[in-house]
């Protein structure tokens, strides 16, 4: 690992239900920046979030997040580390019976015994930064789909964490949240000095914003670098995915048959 | 043929599986001393939702099964002349069997159900995945005061329902059917003993609170997280629950009460 490095993946290697998702990825995010991890639908990047999380044991290979080994980590140790983590879950994953305020105030609860005056201050401090200090009284089910995951962002950054990982947090939003979720990724990156990993698959976002970039498709890395480097990259796959092209490497249709067999028509061609 | 047995023989070995999931599940529950300053008021809430709000369902229940105890009681003892013992049989049904029993039944469709739909759905809103990234362990957190909810109101909620059965029973054989009120307590106080009736009742009801609050919690974070899943899930918790609770029902009586 690099001193550069914040989080390492070192041949990794992951299976779920017989089926190999990663085969031997290799990848250096850096401290301080913005990483997005970008592929198709189904490539395993929100698995690839939950195994730097340890949520998930990879079968073989090593990751390390800041030095620690995250496959080795005990019990204890792991849950100490995902103190300096953050992470916006797609959903939002909001606790439903508490309201803003107390989502926010959450973790610091916790995990730390800060008197209430200074809580109620830093959670304020929080929700304004993502705009939503006014909404502290309502609930999660008031709240529309953008608001739901500043708020999430507010929550996840409430004990300033060295990393954030964001899951898919642009998916379904309209252009104007969509807006909102790209500044306050991009401003919290800059004056926290996070390092951030952008997991989406919306390609002039992620680009735009990010410093680096990683694309996987077929268990395996096959695209890295700045966007600048990637939009030259020679590989057809990467192309097919920034261009958005609906036939080339990754083919328009799924496995099948041969045609003629499914409109039972003996002879001819598929 | 082969393919019958292939099928039995994987459908076992993933019980045992599961069973063992489940072991494994309680084993980290129970791991963890929670703090008192967090872990109570986590307890208490928890033990209002699980116990105050299945108090109407449980008076409600109690006052009837014990009304019905005394009409059938009175009906069948003046048979043979002795409706004086109404009393004592409404108690010892109702103590050593089915306080705890119905109870537990009553629990699993009410508080049971409820406990694995919550958690499921905590599960398929990756709230328990959000608390375990902010480094906060769900098993401690929101399975164990529910856990610990269900251990403790289900025996009080079976004392409950005895209790009221017993007034229940009293109101229809002494204040409608006219059996003697002396008679109707003094047969009940010289035949239940405390040590063999009501602590034995108790024990029934306190295995069955864990059992049935570990079925509910395990079924719901084991759960799969969709809509399906979860109503499966839900299901499960009812169907395992009842089974769960007649069939050690059985055994307790076996051990307790089997001195042939």
């Amino acid at each position: 690992m690099s001193l550069r490095s914040y989080i390492s993946l070192k041949d990794v290697v992951f299976s779920r239900t017989g089926r190999r998702i990663f085969d031997g990825v290799t990848m250096d995010i850096p401290r301080g920046k913005i990483t997005a991890i970008m592929g198709p639908s189904g490539t395993g990047k929100t698995t690839l979030l939950r195994l730097i999380g340890g949520q998930l044991q990879p079968d073989s290979g090593d990751i390390t997040v800041n030095g620690q080994s995250v496959p080795k980590l005990r019990r204890k140790e792991l849950y100490a580390l995902r103190e300096k983590m953050g992470m916006l879950f797609q959903s939002g994953a909001l606790f439903t019976d508490l309201s803003v305020f107390e989502n926010v105030a959450f973790p610091m609860r916790v995990h730390t015994k800060l008197p209430e005056d200074m809580i109620h201050d830093i959670v304020l401090m929080k929700l304004e930064a993502v705009g939503l200090r006014g909404a502290r009284q309502l609930m999660p089910s008031e709240l529309s789909g953008g608001m739901t995951r500043r708020v999430a962002l507010a929550r996840s950054i409430a004990l300033d964490p060295e990393l954030i990982m964001y899951d898919e947090p642009f998916t379904g939003q309209d252009p104007i949240a969509m807006g909102v979720l790209v500044k306050l990724i991009s401003d919290l990156n800059s004056s926290m000095g996070l390092t951030s990993v952008l997991v989406s698959h919306d390609v002039q976002e992620s680009l735009s914003i990010c410093h680096y970039a990683c694309i996987i498709a077929d268990g395996k890395v096959i695209g890295a670098g700045t966007p600048a480097e990637l939009q030259v990259h020679p590989s057809e796959q990467v192309q097919q995915f920034l261009q958005g092209h609906p036939d080339g490497p990754v083919p328009f249709h799924y496995p099948s048959s041969v045609a003629t067999e499914d409109f039972g028509l003996a002879g001819g061609v598929s | 043929m082969i393919d019958r047995i292939a099928s039995f023989g994987r459908s076992g070995l993933e019980l045992v599986v599961s069973i063992g999931r489940a072991g494994r599940f309680l084993a980290g529950v129970l791991s963890g001393v929670p703090r008192p300053a967090t872990g109570f008021p986590l307890l208490v809430k928890q033990l209002y939702s699980v116990g105050v709000l299945s108090l109407a369902i449980v008076v409600v229940s109690g006052l009837f099964i014990g009304m019905v105890l005394g009409l059938q009681g009175y009906t069948i003892l003046s048979d043979f002349g002795s409706e004086a013992a109404i009393g004592q049989m409404i108690a010892l049904t109702l103590v050593r069997e089915l306080g705890p029993v119905v109870t537990a039944l009553l629990f699993a469709g009410r508080a049971g159900s409820a406990l694995t739909a919550e958690i499921g759905l905590m599960k398929a809103t990756e709230q328990l995945s959000s608390l375990e990234m902010m480094g906060v362990d769900p098993l401690r957190r929101v399975i164990a005061p529910r856990l610990w909810a269900g251990f403790i109101a289900m025996p009080v909620l079976a004392i409950i329902f005895s209790m009221v059965g017993i007034w229940g029973g009293m109101l229809v054989g002494v204040d409608w059917l006219g059996v003697f009120e002396g008679s109707y307590w003094g047969n009940m106080q010289a035949s239940v003993d405390f040590f063999d009736d009501v602590v034995n009742g108790v024990i029934k009801s306190i295995v069955f609170g864990f059992v049935c609050a570990w079925i509910a919690v395990y079924q719901g974070y084991d759960c799969v997280p969709t809509s399906a899943g979860i109503s499966s899930a839900t299901t499960k918790t009812v169907v395992y629950s009842s089974l769960a609770v007649l069939g050690l029902d059985f055994v307790l009586t076996a051990v307790m009460f089997g001195n042939f």
